[in-house]
C-alpha cells in the first residue's frame, strides 16, 4: 500500500503549517496555519490507521476527534482575535507588544 | 455492559455540575448562585474519590480484584495515582474558584460563563487523571486548555489581558499540533493507541527513528504546556495579562495537566523507551530552572515573578525525570522518581495557589502589583504579611514547611541514583534553590522591611484587613493550613508512595 | 467487545521493512522466487499508473468538451457581454466587502453542531453490532445524553439572543 506519499503529503502540510506560524502576521492568519498542521496529522492518522489495518479504527475515529477539537478551538481563537480586533482595531500579531519580555 | 459507575462517579457529578451551572445561568436568579453550584458540586465530586481511595475499609464499595479499576478497555484507569491526582485538581480548582468569586464579580464580567468554563476545565483535569490512551488524553487535554485561553481573555476591555488570551491561545494550539503529530507517528509506529499497547509494542518492535521522532514531539507538545524552557515564552505574558485567580489556576491545574501527561506517558506508554525522553527532560529541566531563576530574580512586578518562579519550579518537578538519564536505574529509583514528582506537584498546588491568594488580597487594596509598592507592608497588615512570608518561604524551601519537604524528597530522588548526570542535575538544583531564595526572600523583605511608599496611603489601608471577602480569607486559611500541616507531617504524603508502585511497576 | 488487538504487529513490520527501518524482516528473506523489494515497486507504480490513467481521462473529457463547443457555437464579442456578472445585477463596490458580524456569530454556531454531528455517523454504524450484543438500549442512551448536551448549547444560544436578527 501507499504510505510513504500520505506521510511525505502530512510531513510537507505540517512544515507549510510550521512556516506559516512563524512567518505570518495576521491572526487570522496564523490560525489558518495551525488547521493546515492539525490536517497535517489527520492525513497521518488516517494513512496509519489503513496501513496497520486497526480492527478498532483507532486512527481514524482519532481524526474526528481532532477535527471536532479543531473547530472548538477555530471558534475560540477567532472569538478573541475579533475581541482584540474590537480594542485596537489590528489583528497583526507583531503589534501586541503590551506585555514587555 | 458492566460499567463500574463507581469509578466514574467524580467525572459524573463534575458533569452534572457543568451542565446546572450553565442552566442556572439562564435562570434569572442571582449570578452567584453559579459560584456556590460550582463549589458545591467540586466537594461533592470529591466524595467519590474519597470512597475509592478507601474502598476497603467500606462496607458498600466492591472492591476490584486487582490494585486498579480498569474501564473501556485500558483506556481509562482508576489508581491511587489518579485519585491522589483528582483530589489535587478538584481542591485546587475550588480555591480557584473561591479566588475568582470577589475578583470577577468586582469587574463586572461575565460570571456564570466564567464558572462554567473554569468547571470545564476541571473536568478535563479530572479525566486526564484517569486517561491512559492517546485519545483520552488528548481530548482531556484540550477540555483543560479550551476553557482557559477564553478565561484568560476575561477583562475584555483590558488590551492587555486580550494580548493575554491570544499569545496564550496561539502557543496553545501550536503545542497541540506538535503534541498531535508526534502521536500520530507512535501510533504509526507501534499501532496501538493505549498506553499497555504502545509499551508492549515498542518493547517488541525495538527503536527506530519514527518512534524516537513520535516521542520527542509527543513529550515537546507537553512541555509548551507545563511551560519548560525554551518553550516557557508565553508564560509571563500570559500570567501578567490574565486576570490573576486565572493565573493561579493556569499555573496549578492546567500545568499540573500537563505534568500529568508528562508523567504517564513516560512512565507508562515510553517506559522502555528511557535512554530517548531521560536525556530530553533532563535538558529541559536544567534549562527551566536555570532560565526561570535568573529572569525571576529581575523582576519588579509580584505577578510576574511568580511566573518566571512557576517555570522555574516546573524545572525542579522535572528533576526527577532527568535523574532516568542513568542506564543503571533500578525500579526502585524511578518508583522514587516518579513519587518525587507527584509529591512536588501536589505541595506545589497548595502553595503556589496560597501565593496567589495573597497577592490578590495584597493587590485588590493596593490596586498595583509591583513589588516596591508592597513595602511595609506588616505595618498595616500584619496578618496578610505572615501568610505572604509563609507561602513565599515554603516557596523558597525553608523548613519546616511544606516546599522543603517537596526538595528533600525531589533531591533524595535523584542523588540516589549512581550516576554522573543525575548528580549534576542535582548539583544544578542546589544553585538554583540559592538564585530562588534570593529573590523570594527579596519579597519578604520589601513587606517587612522596608518603608512603606509615599504613594501608598498606608493610614486609610490599616483597618481594611477584615475587608478581604469572605471567599478570600477561606482560601488563604486552607492554603496556609495545607503547606504548614504537609510540612509538618510529611508522613500524610507518604501514601502517595502505592501510586509509584502501581504506575511506574514492571520495570 | 473490546477485545485485545492481536494484530500480529512484528509480522507486520516484517512485511513492510522499507517504512520504518532498513532491518530486513524474516519474511523479506524468506521470499525467493520475486524479490519483496520488486514485489512493493510493481505495487508502489500500479498505483501511479491508475492515477496517471484518470488525469488523463479527466484532461481529456475538458479538452474535448471545450475544443467542441468553440467549434459548434457561434462567435460574437460584445463589451457588455465580458461584463462580470453578479446575479443579472451590475456589481457594486470592491470584492472585499465587510461582512456583518451576525453571519459570524451565526457561522461559528453552524460549525460547532455541524461537526459535533461527526460524532453521530460512527455510532449509527456501530449501532447494530451492539445492539446484537444486548447493548441496544445502554448505546441508545448514550447518544440521547450526547445530544441532550448539545441541545441545551443551543437552548443557551438562543436564551443569550445570539439566534435573533435585528
Amino acid at each position: 500500500m501507499l504510505i510513504n506519499q500520505f506521510l511525505l503529503l502530512g510531513a510537507a502540510l505540517f512544515a507549510l503549517g510550521v512556516y506559516g506560524v512563524l512567518t505570518r502576521r495576521n491572526a487570522v492568519m496564523v490560525l489558518l496555519s495551525v488547521e493546515l498542521m492539525l490536517a497535517a496529522v489527520n492525513i497521518n492518522f488516517v494513512a496509519f490507521d489503513r496501513l496497520i489495518g486497526d480492527e478498532l479504527a483507532g486512527g481514524q475515529i482519532f481524526a474526528l476527534f481532532i477535527i471536532a477539537v479543531a473547530a472548538a478551538e477555530v471558534g475560540i481563537g477567532l472569538a478573541i482575535i475579533l475581541l482584540i480586533f474590537r480594542n485596537r482595531r489590528s489583528a497583526n500579531v507583531d503589534e501586541l507588544d503590551l506585555l514587555k519580555l | 455492559m458492566n460499567v463500574d459507575y463507581h469509578a466514574l462517579a467524580p467525572e459524573i457529578i463534575l458533569g452534572i455540575t457543568v451542565l446546572a451551572v450553565l442552566v442556572v445561568d439562564l435562570l434569572r436568579i442571582p449570578k452567584y448562585w453559579t459560584a456556590v453550584i460550582g463549589l458545591v458540586g467540586l466537594f461533592a465530586a470529591f466524595v467519590p474519590v474519597l470512597t475509592l481511595g478507601f474502598c476497603e475499609s467500606l462496607d458498600f464499595c466492591t472492591e476490584p480484584e486487582t490494585a486498579q479499576r480498569v474501564l473501556f478497555g485500558g483506556s481509562f484507569v482508576v489508581d491511587t495515582f489518579s485519585l491522589v491526582l483528582k483530589g489535587l485538581f478538584l481542591g485546587a480548582t475550588a480555591v480557584a474558584l473561591l479566588l475568582s468569586v470577589g475578583y470577577i464579580e468586582e469587574d463586572r464580567y461575565w460570571q456564570g460563563e466564567f464558572y462554567f468554563l473554569m468547571l470545564c476545565s476541571a473536568l478535563g483535569a479530572v479525566v486526564l487523571a484517569s486517561s491512559r490512551d492517546l485519545v483520552t488524553l488528548f481530548v482531556a487535554l484540550e477540555l483543560v486548555t479550551g476553557p482557559t485561553f477564553l478565561m484568560a481573555g476575561w477583562r475584555k476591555g483590558d488590551p492587555r489581558s486580550n494580548e493575554a488570551a491570544l499569545k496564550y491561545f496561539i502557543i496553545g494550539v501550536l503545542s497541540a499540533a506538535i503534541l498531535l503529530f508526534g502521536m500520530s507517528l507512535v501510533y504509526g509506529y507501534t499501532g496501538e493507541l493505549t498506553f499497555g499497547g504502545i509499551r508492549a509494542a515498542t518493547a517488541a518492535l525495538g527503536d527506530s527513528a519514527l518512534l524516537t521522532i513520535g516521542v520527542i514531539l509527543t513529550l515537546l507538545g507537553f512541555a509548551f504546556k507545563v511551560s519548560a524552557v525554551p518553550f516557557h515564552f508565553w508564560t509571563p505574558d500570559t500570567y501578567q495579562g490574565a486576570p490573576i485567580p486565572v493565573t493561579a489556576y493556569l499555573s496549578v491545574v492546567s500545568k499540573t495537566a500537563g505534568f500529568v501527561g508528562l508523567l504517564t506517558l513516560s512512565y507508562q506508554a515510553f517506559a522502555e523507551l528511557r535512554d530517548v525522553w531521560g536525556p530530553l527532560l533532563w535538558i529541559l529541566a536544567a534549562l527551566s530552572m536555570t532560565v526561570g531563576n535568573l529572569i525571576a530574580v529581575r523582576q519588579d512586578d509580584i505577578v510576574r515573578l511568580l511566573g518566571y518562579s512557576s517555570i522555574a519550579q516546573g524545572g525542579f518537578i522535572l528533576v526527577p525525570f532527568g535523574a532516568a538519564v542513568a542506564g543503571n536505574v533500578t525500579g526502585d529509583q524511578l518508583e522514587q522518581a516518579f513519587f518525587a514528582t507527584v509529591t512536588y506537584l501536589l505541595i506545589y498546588a497548595v502553595m503556589n495557589m496560597g501565593a496567589f491568594a495573597v497577592v490578590i488580597a495584597g493587590a485588590n487594596r493596593l490596586k498595583s502589583t509591583l513589588i516596591a509598592d508592597w513595602g511595609g507592608l506588616s505595618s498595616y497588615a500584619p496578618g496578610l504579611a505572615g501568610l505572604l512570608a509563609l507561602f513565599f518561604a515554603s516557596l523558597a524551601g525553608i523548613p519546616p514547611i511544606a516546599g522543603w519537604f517537596a526538595k528533600l524528597v525531589m533531591f533524595s530522588s535523584v542523588l540516589g541514583v549512581d550516576s554522573g548526570w543525575a548528580t549534576a542535575l542535582a548539583v544544578i538544583a542546589v544553585l538554583n534553590s540559592v538564585v530562588a531564595f534570593y529573590y523570594y526572600a527579596k519579597v519578604i523583605k520589601s513587606a517587612w522591611f522596608d518603608q512603606v511608599p509615599d504613594t501608598i496611603p498606608a493610614a486609610e489601608l490599616r483597618g481594611m484587613g477584615r475587608a478581604v471577602a469572605p471567599s478570600l480569607q477561606f482560601a488563604l486559611v486552607l492554603t496556609a493550613v495545607g503547606v504548614l500541616v504537609l510540612g509538618i507531617f510529611p508522613n500524610l504524603i507518604a501514601d502517595v508512595g502505592d501510586v509509584a508502585k502501581t504506575v511506574a511497576a514492571g520495570f | 467487545m473490546c477485545q485485545s488487538r492481536a494484530v500480529p504487529l512484528l509480522a507486520l513490520a516484517a512485511q513492510t521493512p522499507n517504512l520504518y527501518s532498513p532491518r530486513p524482516g524474516p519474511q523479506a528473506a524468506s521470499a525467493s522466487h520475486k524479490g519483496f523489494f520488486e514485489t512493493v515497486l510493481d505495487q508502489y507504480f500500479g498505483d501511479y499508473i491508475t492515477v496517471a490513467a484518470f488525469l488523463g481521462m479527466g484532461a481529456l473529457l475538458v479538452a474535448g468538451a471545450v475544443l467542441a463547443s468553440a467549434a459548434l457555437r457561434p462567435n460574437n464579442p460584445t463589451a457588455v457581454k465580458s461584463q462580470s456578472y453578479e446575479c443579472g445585477i451590475d456589481p457594486v463596490g470592491g470584492g472585499w466587502s465587510q461582512t456583518q458580524i451576525r453571519y459570524y456569530i451565526f457561522a461559528l454556531l453552524f460549525l460547532i453542531f455541524d461537526v459535533e454531528a461527526v460524532f453521530i455517523f460512527p455510532w449509527a454504524v456501530g449501532l447494530e453490532t451492539f445492539s446484537d450484543l444486548g447493548m441496544g438500549v445502554f448505546v441508545l442512551v448514550e447518544m440521547v445524553i450526547f445530544i441532550g448536551i448539545l441541545v441545551l448549547g443551543l437552548v443557551y444560544a438562543v436564551r443569550k439572543g445570539v439566534l435573533r436578527w435585528e
